[in-house]
């Protein structure tokens, strides 16, 4: 377990100072994918940098596996690294060495040929053991950071630490690399933390994240949690960057055609989140109701195992059945916001909840 | 051949024992010289590296006094640097003259010069290694050996051959207070004495030297890069 207790580091640059990490308290248990989000300057890299003790924290404790870290001598600390592996947005890869050379660095105190049996294995744990003769300059990114998990994972780590390891590559790449660490974390039962401003990453292969904002941890939770809840402001406009459905403000304000009713139309945003939407709600609503339901926007996907998003559509039909409709989508547990109406009785007043789009997706 | 040469190089071929003496020495001090130098511009080279500002082993009052005598020693032009040596000479290899009494100033020359350029070849060294190094649990003296040196072959063969070429301007330098040589040999001769064809000899001589160790370094160089 990684305990970190009331973390600050502060950086003094000519006579400005940045506090980087302020008070920063979290726990990441055994074998979890925990990722750490925030955008660029939050410090991020900074946190992390503090679990190896790269970076010392001005105040507070850092606490791995129930060792102090922050209070072992050079010599142990050097030790204790061996058991932390780290790779980098950079791969960091030594230019002068092999593939084979890279990974066998951190390998010591071992024979030869234990050396020599060690590094396949590892290359052929990460699927690159074709490539040992290569230099790191005749490799791709997603080759290269593949050597840089071999190479981290050389003296058997319980603790992965990953800096933007992806934010380098492509997409498609990226996504071989988050799962080539879910398989490491379930085959070694490897602890991975996961640093990334991409949600995309988050959402992919963490269990739980902390969301930062300038030093501090604004947000801790499950991912699902964090994408379906979002508490607090920072972490909304995270989850709101990612989502298509953020289109909708775009739409709005340019009074698109799109989103423009005729008389008797209500434009709804449904919102899903933490239930099984395995009934095809929108067809079942239509057939009951005998209403037309339009799909402006849609973005609906698995995250952490479950679904979560929403779609916004257009409702045209008898005032009455749109009500029922709408009453229909909440008792199934979707969140309905109505962006703006046209129905006559007005049961809906738009100016009541459009102030409620700002609010999550 | 013999005739071709004594007609074309009437003084050299007088003197040629003299000659071979004369390039021997020079041979001589830099191959002393640029050994010392060597060794010592490296730990300085190094220790500046480490010791600076975010160094590895950064440590402020060890960074400014080196870097301050070094910055001293290189505004003090060589030829000052070898008379103002003398005494040092005398006492440390017993004479301030012929080889043995100018290889003192030529190491002082050198070797804050070669530091310097050590200290920049090291600092090409990615700083992203050094972190990858030292979050897989190297020591400093660790990242010293096995990433900044290793690491930094081809640039530290660079730093060497401008060195080497730079000191064997000053060996000629030096022939000018009897340290012999073949700066000594071509002044003494070819202009003291006029004798052309033994400053073109010397000239011709001293660019196939600067060429071969410029190959060399350029080789060596370009087999650890990759
Ligand atoms: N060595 C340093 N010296 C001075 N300031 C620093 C240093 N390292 C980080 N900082 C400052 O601390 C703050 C946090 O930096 P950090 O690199 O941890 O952010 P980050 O969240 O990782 O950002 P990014 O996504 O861009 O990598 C920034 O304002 C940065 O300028
Ligand atoms: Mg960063």
């Amino acid at each position: 377990m990684i305990e970190l207790e009331h973390v600050s580091k502060r950086f003094t640059l000519d006579d400005k100072t940045v506090t980087a990490v302020d008070d920063v308290s979290l726990k990441i248990f055994d074998g979890e994918i925990f990722g750490i989000i925030g955008f660029s300057g939050a410090g991020k890299s900074t946190l992390v940098r503090c679990i190896n003790l790269l970076e010392r924290p001005d105040v507070g404790n850092v606490k791995i596996n129930n060792i102090e870290f922050t209070s072992l001598k050079p010599k142990d600390l050097y030790n204790a690294r061996k058991k932390i592996g780290m790779i980098f947005q950079q791969f960091n890869l030594m230019p002068s060495r092999t593939v084979f050379q890279n990974v066998a660095y951190p390998l010591k105190g071992m024979s030869k040929d234990a050396i020599s049996k060690k590094v396949r294995e590892l290359l052929n744990l990460v699927e690159i053991g074709d490539k040992e003769n290569a230099y790191p300059s005749e490799l791709s990114g997603g080759q290269k950071q593949r050597v840089a998990i071999a190479r981290a994972l050389a003296n058997e780590p319980d603790i992965l630490l990953c800096d933007e390891a992806t934010s380098a590559l492509d997409p498609q790449t990226t996504y071989s690399i988050l799962k080539l660490l879910k398989e490491l974390n379930k085959k070694l039962s490897l602890t991975i933390v996961v640093i990334t401003h991409e949600m995309e990453v988050v959402k992919t292969i963490c269990t739980r994240a902390a969301v930062m904002d300038a030093g501090r941890i604004v947000e801790t939770g499950d991912v699902f949690n964090i994408f379906s809840r979002p508490q607090h402001q920072m972490t909304k406009n995270f989850v709101r960057s990612t989502s298509h459905l953020s289109k909708l403000d775009d739409l709005m304000r340019e009074n698109s055609p799109m989103v423009e009713l005729k008389p008797g139309e209500m434009l709804v945003k449904l919102t899903y989140g933490q239930l099984d939407v395995s009934e095809p709600l929108i067809s079942i609503a239509a057939r009951q109701f005998n209403i037309d339901l339009n799909i402006v926007l849609a973005d609906v996907e698995i995250v952490a195992g479950a679904l979560i998003g929403g779609t916004v559509l257009i409702l045209s039909g008898e005032a009455a059945k749109i009500h029922e409709a709408v009453n229909y989508f909440k008792s199934k547990g979707v969140r309905v916001d109505v962006i703006k109406s046209e129905i006559e009785d007005a049961i809906y007043k738009e100016e009541e909840v459009y102030a409620e789009t700002e609010v999550r997706l | 051949m013999h005739e071709v040469l004594v007609e074309w190089l009437p003084n050299l071929m007088k003197r040629l024992p003299e000659f071979w003496k004369a390039a021997g020495d020079t041979v001589l001090m830099e191959v002393w010289a640029g050994a010392i130098c060597f060794v010592l511009g490296m730990i300085f080279g190094i220790i500046l590296t480490v010791t600076k500002p975010g160094g590895i082993m950064e440590n402020r009052p060890v960074y400014q006094t080196l870097d301050k005598i070094i910055n001293l020693f290189r505004s003090i032009p060589f030829i000052i640097l070898l008379t103002a040596l003398m005494p040092l000479s005398r006492f440390i290899m017993g004479t301030a003259i012929y080889v043995r009494g100018v290889i003192v100033p030529l190491v002082f020359g050198a070797t804050p010069f070669f530091s310097r350029q050590v200290e920049s070849a090291l600092a090409q060294t990615d700083k992203g290694l050094i972190e990858a190094a030292l979050s897989m649990g190297s020591s400093p003296f660790e990242i010293i050996f096995r990433v900044y040196l290793r690491e930094s072959v081809a640039p530290l063969t660079r730093a060497t051959t401008i060195t080497a070429i730079s000191l064997l301007g000053l060996t000629a330098m030096a022939g000018a207070v009897g340290a012999g040589g073949l700066g000594d040999f071509a002044i003494r001769y070819g202009h003291d004495r006029n004798m052309i064809d033994i400053t073109w000899v010397t000239v011709i001589v001293l660019v196939l030297a600067v060429s071969i160790v410029q190959w060399l370094g350029d080789k060596i160089a370009r087999k650890n890069t990759h």
